[in-house]
């Protein structure tokens, strides 16, 4: 049995989460001039989400501008100010960022460990089948059903494909952790599968994020 | 611009980008590699980081990404971009971006009119069929509706069985891939559809385009290929021979490449092996001066166990086993030849400077894909760390390799899995394939998986078809 309160005191005890912001592709580096260590930025903001983050840089490669803009709220712990004016490589670290979990991401966190996770066989690229790929497109969420058995994914690597079996507790798919064309690591979660047993403990794990984690900025 | 002032953007991995950096080091050209995070480990980084100059290397996000490669490209001073094989080699729209920018550069390979003409199968297919060339019996473009395919399948199976052809066969292809990607076979017509799908939805997958080709599956048969060279304006035009390709992996994937195409001397054939070659060569020419082809090109045929050659595609770009049409090429008599070093040359401008008269070919050259895959599980590739790869050292051996000797290495499970490519030479099929033999025992490959299995490969495949070379 999932014991929620300790894992969200866990969570509690230590709310931040520290990461890079990268180039996403090599080109000329520009960052924005209210960059520095210690300034606030916000990430993508407005009832839907619609009006974007704090621009952080922009790369320019052939004439193309890309704003590379705050992910979310946080605090810049520091900034890679001499690469700035000049051409940077694919990957370079531009700055670092720490924020304070989102009630979702605490969600997501508990989610991992209350849910059943199918997890990646190998480092491959995978996809739904096409009849489930259209179902988990065009149902409402957590509403496709698996079992044991099923032909569920087809593994995609070195440009060959095969098929993947779903093997585990029948359920419902409540959570997907691959997104299309990206290669996933062997180990790694694929989706979250709610068998019917724990169907009353997961939706108490969403009511207790609701209720008890505070996003930032609330009273 | 003089020839040696040229810096050469290596727009590839691997073992190609190995062979056309090593090419541009024999010209006195200065490069410069990419590479994205996964390709760390791969030797053309550590050898560009060793052999290159300042800006000779970037990472970039994707081999994909055309704007990136334009950017290396100016910040490190290029002037012309080398595509190797697959990516963009046979993009005719990155092609004429290379020459149209503000910032011009030199696409090495064909040029972008020539790529659009050719590197369509579809296009090629009717070029040849104007001038008499034989193809394929099917479809003439790709097709997206699933209506249009079963009639055209139909067809197809109709005309075969017409011909008292027994178990009529139909291949769907994806229209937009290659290097034997997205093809499948058909034996029965009620199971056309579900194939069909199949191979649309992996080709709009991997290839972005539904489009499919419908062609009568030839059976038994030999793959083989012309290579072709001329230089820019097309003022000479020569080919470096045949080559055959015939042996393959069940996915249609070349695993093991011989110059020349077939070998009358030692092997009999119920037709005039050395007439067919002809012919193709004749074939191959005579589209290459028609499209005034520009720089090196494959024409890949394949020739029935009647002997009746029929022209599958063209490859407008370098190929895989350029290798062993250079291993048995003489100039004016001399060995020694790298298709890639003419290959470059005459793409930056260089005049040919010989003729087909100067041409001569000597012995059999054979080259070994050498790949981590089962073949015993329908040449799965195998995915690990490899923990010891030695290479013999012979003589008649040319080895091509991304693959480090001298620490583990984990194969990145983005790309092909090919790890090597051996080349022997023999002065006749007997000695080649006695050499390739040795060869292949000598050669060590050792790995395990995550979860402790040791390595597949397909060594022992190599070996086995080593005895088939040449045979029909």
């Amino acid at each position: 049995m999932l014991d929620i309160s300790a894992l969200l005191d866990e969570i509690k005890a230590s709310p931040y989460q520290e990461s890079s912001i990268l180039a996403p592709h090599s080109g000329v580096l520009s960052l924005s001039p209210d960059l520095a260590p210690g300034s606030r930025v916000q990430g993508p903001h407005g009832p839907w989400k619609e009006k974007p983050g704090t621009l952080l840089a922009c790369l320019e490669r052939e004439h193309n501008r890309k704003e590379i803009r705050a992910p979310e709220n946080c605090e810049i712990v520091s900034c890679n100010l001499e690469a700035s004016g000049t051409f940077v490589e694919a990957g370079t670290v531009l700055a670092r960022a720490r924020h304070k979990l989102s009630r979702e991401e605490v969600l997501q966190i508990l989610l991992k460990k209350a849910l059943f996770l199918f997890l990646a066989p190998e480092k491959a690229r995978y996809y739904f089948i096409p009849q489930v790929d259209l179902k988990v497109k065009n149902s409402p969420p957590k509403s496709v059903s698996v079992y044991n058995g099923m032909d569920l994914f087809i593994i995609s690597r070195m440009k060959r494909e095969s098929s993947l079996s779903y093997s585990g507790p029948d359920g419902v798919i409540y959570a997907v952790y691959f997104s299309f064309n990206s290669n996933m690591e062997a180990g790694s979660p694929l989706i979250g599968v709610c068998p019917p047993d724990m169907v009353r403990q997961i939706e108490e794990v969403s009511l207790r994020v609701q209720t008890e984690w505070q996003e930032p900025g609330e009273a | 611009m003089d020839l040696h002032e040229h810096k050469v953007l290596i727009a590839n991995r691997g073992e190609i980008a190995i062979r056309i950096l090593k090419a541009c080091r024999k010209l006195g050209l200065e490069f410069v590699c990419v590479h994205t995070q996964e390709d760390h480990a791969s030797g053309h980084v550590r050898l560009a980081r060793g052999l290159g100059g300042s800006k000779s290397l970037y990472r970039i996000s994707s081999y994909h990404d055309a704007n990136e490669l334009m950017a290396v490209a100016d910040e490190s001073g290029a002037t012309a971009i080398h595509p190797g094989y697959g990516f963009f080699s046979e993009d005719y729209r990155f092609a004429r971006r290379v020459i149209q920018r503000e910032r011009e550069m030199i696409f090495i390979g064909p040029s972008w009119r020539i790529i659009r003409e050719l590197g369509d199968k579809i296009n090629t297919k009717r070029l040849a069929r104007s001038l008499d060339v034989p193809t394929v019996p099917g479809s003439d473009r790709p097709i997206y509706d699933e209506m249009e395919a079963e009639e055209l399948a139909r067809t197809l199976f109709n005309f075969q069985t017409d011909n008292q052809i027994r178990n009529p066969l139909v291949l769907i292809k994806a229209s937009a891939g290659g290097g034997g990607m997205g093809i499948e076979e058909v034996h029965d017509p009620d199971l056309f559809r579900s194939v069909y799908r199949r191979v649309r939805n992996y080709a709009a997958r991997q290839f972005k385009d539904e489009g499919v080709l419908i062609e009568q599956r030839i059976r038994d048969f030999n793959h083989l290929e012309v290579q072709i060279l001329a230089d820019r304006n097309c003022k000479t035009l020569v080919h470096f021979g045949t080559r055959n390709c015939s042996i393959q992996s069940t996915g249609l994937q070349k695993r093991l490449e011989v110059a020349p195409g077939f070998d009358p001397s030692s092997v009999s054939y119920n037709f005039d092996a050395a007439g067919v070659l002809e012919q193709i060569i004749r074939h191959s020419l005579n589209i290459a001066h028609k499209v005034r082809y520009d720089n090196a090109g494959t024409w890949e045929w394949i020739v029935t166990r009647e002997g009746n050659p029929y022209l599958m595609e063209v490859n407008a770009r370098i190929q895989v086993e350029n290798g062993v049409s250079s291993a048995i090429t003489r100039i004016r008599g001399q060995e020694g030849v790298d298709l890639l070093v003419e290959q470059i040359r005459t793409g930056l401008g260089d005049p040919l400077g010989y003729t087909q008269e100067d041409i001569s070919f000597e012995g059999v050259s054979l080259e070994y894909r050498i790949i981590a895959e089962d073949p015993e599980q329908r040449f799965t590739p195998w995915v690990g760390r490899i923990e010891r790869f030695h290479q013999p050292e012979e003589p008649w051996l040319t080895m091509h390799s991304h693959v480090p000797t001298d620490e583990p290495y984990d194969i990145p499970t983005e790309f092909d899995p090919n790890l090597a490519l051996g080349i022997i030479w023999g002065r006749d099929l007997q000695e080649a394939r006695g050499r390739g033999l040795s060869f292949l025992k000598k050669m060590i490959l050792e790995g395990r998986t995550a979860q402790g299995e040791p390595m597949k490969t397909n060594l022992e495949f190599l070996k086995k078809k080593t005895g088939d070379i040449l045979k029909f």
